[in-house]
């Protein structure tokens, strides 16, 4: 018998840190390689972390809902031969490394924050923290002889379960700063000072563009009457995100109908054929394929704009974003290379990644990497909305709901099939009559969609 | 089971009702946690009942009574008189006053409080013997908080004339002769209080001077204080035994080779104060204890039993109520999950002497092992305009900071309302304030704060209302 340690391991390229949202296992319980341990949110998604070992599960050292970062041990087994005991002993410098996960090879990077925590001149500890079973981590550790910093600054950052001491301060004599904290958070600190510059700005920026003299939500008349709630990961970062692209991007939203009389009519006849293949086809595909259509002929609407070398990015492939409502919020799924794919196919993916959207089983790279976006809130009612744009992409197209309504054909007044449409636009890279072009473009295609089988 | 004996269940019990205790309380009920508080005394433990406050009270009073007799302000003329079982009288409402405050927050907060003595019986339960009862209450935290008591010496047995300081804050006349064995903040701030109520006071220290741990110029002032009083202040001395009679107590002691005795209505033993941590029960669930007595806990305040947690007088660190406090406050939030730690630069610390003592952080010798270069400035009283029109001109306030970056690291102040000046200093030394950050806080004037902008200036070397030299 032997005791394994079982490290967080990389959740994908460049995530190094995860919360550990909840245990599937406790101590005691038996389990076989490959049964899911627990669930760890990351940037925007949840996953199941399974286990590498059969064996029995000793200990627990990460609590639910605190944040561990690639190479903190989570949990230790109980395992048939060796194990890997020696790797157990809860260094100092297994808690250190967060220092070193923003670098690339994780092995050689713990090995030097080794060196460096041991070069440090540590302060013995007065306190059994440091031979106690389950030691708190580095950041829940007093640095205030160590680090300048004020009280608040040294609470935020145990807040954050940042190590302080792992933070570079701008401020005088090195102070540290909340935005410090911020910044390293970020992961720009360290690794990259001359990225974080950019990003902090950034931030900065986004901040100094909020409404001015709006009243501090900290400040409160009515405590009693209110309940704080942290916020989780995926909010902050859905804040953050939607921040940044509202104070970058100039937002404009044309708006329009589309008489879709003709596909309501289609969907009609294609439903059983979709029941026969057991594939739900609902009106997205139809847009997705439109969409990339009306791209191809305005290609400037599929780019980015590179702001700090003035030049607009565009995009040779088409990767289109769904936002998808789940429980914890909104994820933008992608649907990669849209133009190489059968309506069918894009039926069956859509329904495949909000599922598991909802399900949070999206791997980190199912909800990147998109070239613009589509936001349906047709689903569940409504017509014309102002979307914000998927930053950095330039524009998203907003899917309100179908109605039957009256309208003047020739003259005349028929029932007609209308579906509100809403584009929104970053005004830094497209002009008004661009954008209406395109969204004149989608609504041909969908208001006649035999011409979508040229498209296909 | 016993009869009368039931379990109850509470998310946080907390041990003690002192400054450590009903502060954790509050914080672990504002943190949506069900508290019960276990006291065998009354709330506010020794700082709201039997030290801090009480002892501030008669201060004050002492002071007062003390300038009246001889008006420190030419043309105003005083006749002082005293009644001592009033002035208790008075003392007592005050210590009333404060504890029926911690009743009331205790109510609005819905801690229940419980009077008893606790004793663990397992490492999630205790026993809390009530005067004809016990109950049994099961915890998922605990939070020890039991404070500590005076030492008592083998040679000097506590009895009606041997005294601690919980008896000297009560007694029903004022002594006409008093020893004070032990020349610590306790035996000079009491000692010098009985002395201006009138009482002929000695004070019996073992090391080379009073207050051994402070500033030897500070001291000084105080010294000078003491002999106005006629206070007798014999230094390297120890005591030997007592013999107490119906009418009195005598001394006997060791000054060098010489054995001395003194005789007195009472003798006031204040050599130090030890943690409550013995009768507990700590031993059977597995507490660690070090050598001293003291809890063994890390910087969430955990003890080595992982739902145990321990603040105050009883776990390392100086005896103090702010201390104590403090560290409730961290292992309440700890408790209710928030990631909270005992992260402090610096406690100040406060001598309710004539004059008072007050420092914060490190002191000169200190600083030059940490940083090497130290910058100090030193402002007297004297130079201060309010000060003098206060007539309280004696003292000096002296800042310590890191010479190459002016980062101010410590601070003393000596003199009227040191205790007062002291908070602005500790927020310098937490906020990182540098020596310039501080001069060029603009200071309201007349007052004695501006001492503060002007230590710093002197540091700079650049101060207004003294010569530099």
């Amino acid at each position: 018998m032997g005791v394994y340690a079982f490290r967080l391991p990389e959740l994908g390229e460049g995530l190094h840190e995860g919360r550990l949202e909840k245990w599937l296992v406790k101590p005691g319980d038996t389990v076989q390689e490959d049964d899911a341990l627990a669930e760890i949110e990351n940037d925007k998604t949840m996953v199941e972390l399974p286990s590498p070992v059969a064996g029995k599960v000793l200990e627990l050292k990460v609590e639910e809902g605190a944040t561990a970062v690639v190479g903190d041990i989570l949990l230790t087994f109980e395992v048939e031969g060796e194990g890997n005991a020696a790797e157990t002993a809860d260094t100092p410098a297994a808690h250190a490394s967060d220092a070193g996960v923003q670098g690339a090879g994780l092995e050689s990077v713990t090995a030097s924050v080794k060196k460096e925590s041991q070069a440090a001149p540590e302060t013995p500890a007065q306190t059994p923290a440091a031979v106690q079973d389950g030691a708190p981590g580095a950041e829940l550790a007093s640095h205030a002889h160590e680090v300048l910093a004020t009280p608040g600054v040294r609470k935020y950052a145990r807040e954050n379960g940042v190590d302080i001491t792992k933070v570079r301060g701008t401020g005088n004599n090195g102070k540290v700063t909340k935005e410090d904290v911020d910044a390293y958070l970020r992961g720009g600190q360290a690794s990259a000072p001359a990225a974080a510059a950019p990003e902090a700005a950034l931030g900065a920026t986004a901040r100094a563009q909020a409404p001015a003299g709006a009243p501090a939500v900290s400040a409160s008349y009515n405590e009693a009457l209110e309940e704080r709630q942290p916020l989780p990961n995926i909010r902050k970062l859905i804040a953050q995100a939607m921040a940044r692209s509202a104070y970058t991007a100039p937002h404009v939203t044309v708006m329009d109908e589309a008489d879709v009389t003709q596909l309501v009519q289609l969907r009609k006849e294609i439903k059983p054929l979709a029941e026969e293949r057991g594939v739900k086809v609902s009106y997205l595909p139809f847009i997705v394929k439109a969409m990339v259509a009306a791209l191809k002929k305005h290609p400037v609407l599929n780019s980015s704009l590179d702001e700090e070398k003035q030049e607009l990015v565009l995009k040779k492939y088409y990767h289109i974003g769904i936002a998808t409502d789940t429980d914890r919020g909104l994820l933008v799924p992608v649907i990669r290379d849209a133009d190489r794919k059968s309506m069918w196919t894009i039926a069956e993916e859509i329904n495949d990644l909000a599922t598991r959207a909802r399900e949070n089983k999206l791997g980190p790279q199912e909800i990147r990497g998109s070239t613009i976006s589509i936001t349906n809130i047709g689903s569940v009612g409504g017509m014309f909305f102002t979307p914000i744009i998927n930053y950095p992409e330039v524009a998203i197209l907003g899917v309100g709901r179908i109605t039957e309504r009256p309208i003047m054909k020739d003259g005349e007044v028929v029932g007609a099939q209308m579906l509100a449409l809403s584009l929104s636009f970053d005004h830094r890279v497209v002009d008004g009559a661009l954008a209406q072009r395109f969204i004149n473009e989608i609504k041909r295609l969908l208001e006649n969609p035999r011409l979508l089988l040229m498209e296909v | 089971m016993v009869v009368g004996e039931f379990t109850q269940e509470v998310d946080v019990l907390v041990i003690g009702a002192g400054p450590g205790g009903y502060v954790a309380a509050i914080r672990a009920a504002q943190l949506g946690k069900s508290v019960t508080v276990v006291d065998k005394g009354n709330l506010g433990g020794v700082c709201l009942n039997v030290g801090c406050i009480p002892s501030k009270a008669l201060i004050s009073a002492a002071e007062f009574y003390e300038r009246s007799k001889q008006s420190p302000f030419p043309g105003v003329n005083t006749q002082a008189e005293l009644d001592f079982a009033k002035v208790m009288e008075w003392k007592q409402s005050v210590v009333e006053k404060m504890t029926s405050g911690v009743k009331t927050l205790f109510k609005g907060n819905k801690i229940n409080f419980v009077q008893g003595e606790a004793f663990f019986s397992k490492a999630d339960e205790v026993r809390v013997m009530k005067e004809h009862e016990s109950e049994r209450y099961k915890f998922q935290h605990c939070i020890i908080a039991t404070g500590s008591r005076p030492i008592e010496l083998k040679s000097l047995p506590y009895g009606k004339r041997v005294i601690t300081s919980t008896e000297a804050l009560s007694l029903d006349h004022l002594p006409e002769s008093l020893v004070v064995v032990g020349g610590g903040y306790i035996g000079i701030e009491l000692g010098q209080t009985f002395a201006k109520f009138g009482s002929k006071v000695t004070i019996i220290e073992g090391t080379k001077s009073i207050l051994p741990t402070f500033d030897p110029q500070a001291v000084r002032l105080v010294q000078r204080n003491l002999k106005k009083l006629g206070v007798e202040v014999v230094t390297e001395a120890f005591a030997q035994g007592v013999e107490e009679r119906e009418d009195g107590v005598t001394l006997t002691y060791k000054a060098g080779d010489a054995e001395k005795s003194v005789q007195a209505e009472y003798v006031l033993v204040t050599v130090g104060r030890r943690p409550n941590t013995d009768e507990l029960g700590l031993e059977s669930i597995g507490v660690k204890l070090s050598d001293k007595g003291l809890i063994e806990v890390d910087e969430q305040c955990r003890t080595s039993v992982p739902n145990i947690y321990a603040i105050g007088d009883i776990v390392a660190g100086p005896a103090l109520a702010h201390k104590a406090s403090y560290e409730g406050k961290v292992a309440a939030e700890v408790i209710a999950g928030k990631k909270s730690a005992v992260d402090y630069r610096c406690i100040p610390s406060v001598v309710f002497s004539d004059p008072e003592i007050a420092s914060v952080g490190l002191s000169e010798e200190e600083a030059k092992e940490q940083y090497g270069e130290v910058a100090t400035g030193r402002f007297p009283y004297a130079a201060n305009g309010r000060a003098v029109a206060l007539n309280a001109s004696d003292g000096y306030i002296k800042l310590v900071a890191d010479k190459k970056s002016g980062l101010l690291v410590g601070a003393q102040v000596i003199g009227h309302e040191a205790s007062n000046l002291i908070a602005e200093l500790g927020l310098a030394i937490e906020m990182s304030a540098t020596l310039e950050d501080i001069a060029l806080t603009i200071h309201a004037h007349p007052t004695l704060g501006e001492m503060v902008m002007e230590a710093s200036e002197v540091a700079l070397g650049s101060p207004i209302h003294i010569v530099s030299k």
